[in-house]
């Protein structure tokens, strides 16, 4: 289980540029829930998965995986919780390294690494096994450097890399964003695939619409920071495309208002 | 022909400093010019233990462990104290030069009379080979000489074969990831900046074993030798390199040592010609400047080339 607690972080705080980019945020993600994040640009969403993956430290709250406080812990500590795939198809892999190597390194996240061989004989095999399950004709082309392959090839492997030892938390912060449609489809369904294999705690930042409504059992809206919608069970299986952009234009009238009424206010006080 | 075997020997001695500078400046793409202090450091440790009648194994391996902790502490200052790369070498370097006075005492430690490995080398070789001089396709070899260049084939063999094994385990390959995606490797639980520490002491153990080597093959340590091995590496490099290509690291390392040999070669050659040896660190700047411009200045004429071509097929 994922608890984030009234988590805060402001950036470039105290100068012009300061940015409250989470604003007490409280999120319960139970076991093996598929948890969809939206909003719009800026909301908070891509900072509240970077919070949890220990990008940076938050200001205030605490955030906790299986009962462990891990708010002061270093990014590569958390990583024996967690699993992540990023946006960039370039962030997840090391390009001059081959396909074999970059899933072997993922296949000891968070485990003390020595001077043991790294591509031992029946891990190569397990990889290929895998790897022949993508259906992408990789398995043959193990030793290729993965800077050899295309976007979605990659976020395709980083997906593999990041779930090869079964994380506490599945972290995917607009994966396909960066993809084009086929490949993105690809991507989303090997995703769906594993997560429901694996019953995987996941978080999900998408931009897709159409991915936000398919996707997940839970889906929550950000907006300036804050959570400010919360779908479960029955209501969000019932969620359509259409619905969500209804939901987005609500929001985008009341920021209007709001702002009207404080010129208003404006206009009478001051 | 001693002047082709001392090339030889001298450019396998250097391929160890080469060898660091792969790790530092291609495996962690890290601009580490802590070479320069460190390669002298080898030399002045195991200098002064050798004068002290300490086993050459042992004094050659207090050196090798001697360029470990000053590599580290420039990867601790880039790391930690987030440092500039270049200024944390330049700190660790500039410090080392009075360091390296204070162990040897003086600027200059000759090792005239102390038992060193290159004397072990002359002893195997003399029972390998008896003590006549050779005869090789017609040149006439010194045994001594000749028993240096096979002692430092097996070495630098050697050390290459460890190098290889340990970039495949798994400490070593998440050093290399370390240096290819450091985002990538932190997500996957390996301190990056521990990563970055341990590989700057590994590459300049490297260079200071090849300054320990190489004060026992000329006899001396001096304060004043490593200044410029960070170029002298580099070059050895980027020769290796244009030889044999970077696609594999085991194709990298040959090419490393290849090219320091080359490089040796070619410097013994150019001073035979007439070269003068003060102009020595001049030419090899201007070579490892020239190295790195060439292939874009070669990509951009190329570009011109089509592009001329074009209009003329247009026109």
């Amino acid at each position: 289980m994922l608890e984030i607690a009234r988590v805060s972080k402001t950036f470039n705080a105290g100068t012009p540029n300061e940015m409250r980019a989470l604003r007490g945020v409280e999120l319960k993600v139970q076991d093996g829930s598929f948890v969809i994040v939206i909003g719009t640009n800026g909301s908070g969403k891509s900072t509240l998965l970077n919070a949890v993956a220990g990008s940076f430290f938050v200001d205030s709250g605490k955030i906790k995986v299986d009962g462990s406080d891990i708010t002061r812990w270093a990014e590569c500590s958390r990583a024996k919780f967690i699993g992540r795939v990023f946006q960039n198809p370039f962030s997840g892999t090391a390009a001059s390294m081959s396909i074999a190597e970059n899933l072997a390194l993922a296949a000891h996240r968070g485990r003390r690494r020595g001077l043991g061989w790294l591509l031992r004989g029946n891990l190569l095999r397990e990889m290929r096994e895998q790897v022949r399950e993508l259906n992408m004709g990789l398995e043959d082309r193990m030793k290729n450097a993965i800077g050899s392959l295309s976007g979605g090839q990659r976020q395709a492997l980083t997906l593999l890399m990041a779930t090869w030892l079964r994380p506490q938390v599945l972290l995917l912060d607009e994966h396909t964003a960066a993809l084009d449609p086929k490949s993105a489809d690809q991507v989303i369904a090997l995703t769906d695939k594993i997560v429901k294999r694996d019953k995987l705690t996941t978080l999900m930042v998408t931009h897709s619409m159409q991915q936000a409504a398919s996707l997940g059992d839970r889906l929550v809206m950000m907006h300036g920071g804050q959570l400010i919608q919360d779908l479960q069970g029955a209501e969000k299986r019932r969620l359509r495309p259409d619905d969500l952009m209804a939901r987005f234009e609500e929001v985008r009238r009341a920021e209007l208002l709001d702002e009207n009424a404080a010129a208003m206010l404006k206009r009478m006080y001051v | 022909m001693s002047l082709l075997i001392g090339a030889l020997t001298l450019g396998l001695i250097f391929s160890l400093i080469a060898l660091g500078v792969l790790i530092s400046f291609r495996i962690f793409s890290f601009p580490d010019i802590t070479a320069d202090g460190s390669s002298t450091l080898g030399a002045a440790v195991a200098a002064i233990l050798l004068v002290h009648q300490i086993h050459p194994v042992l004094a050659t391996a207090a050196g090798f462990g001697g360029g470990f902790l000053a590599g580290a502490l420039t990867g601790t200052l880039a790391t930690k104290f987030r440092i500039n790369g270049l200024l944390s070498g330049i700190l660790v370097m500039t410090g080392l030069y009075s360091v390296n006075l204070r162990i040897m005492g003086r600027s200059n430690v000759s090792l005239l009379g102390a038992s060193t490995l290159a004397n072990s080398a002359e002893r195997a070789g003399g029972r390998l080979m008896g003590s006549t001089v050779l005869n090789v396709m017609g040149w006439e070899v010194a045994p001594r000489e000749a028993s240096m260049l096979l002692a430092s084939i097996v070495f630098i063999l050697a050390a290459g074969c460890v190098i290889y094994v340990f970039f495949q385990t798994n400490l070593g390959t998440a050093m290399r990831a370390t240096g290819d995606n450091a985002q990538m490797v932190r997500a996957l639980g390996v301190d990056d900046d521990n990563m970055i520490i341990l590989g700057l002491g590994v590459s300049n153990a490297l260079v200071a074993l090849g300054g320990a080597l190489l004060a026992q093959y000329q006899g001396f340590a001096d304060v004043q030798m490593g200044i410029g091995m960070v170029v002298w590496g580099l070059a050895s490099v980027i020769i290796g390199e244009a030889l044999v290509g970077t696609r594999s690291l085991g194709l990298s390392i040959t090419g490393a040592v290849m090219g320091s040999v080359l490089f040796r070669l070619l410097v013994a050659i150019a001073l035979r010609l007439g070269l003068n040896p003060n102009d020595l660190k001049l030419a090899t700047a201007v070579f490892v400047f020239l190295a790195l411009i060439t292939p874009a200045l070669l990509e951009r004429m190329g570009t011109l080339r089509q592009k001329s071509s074009a209009e003329t097929s247009h026109a």
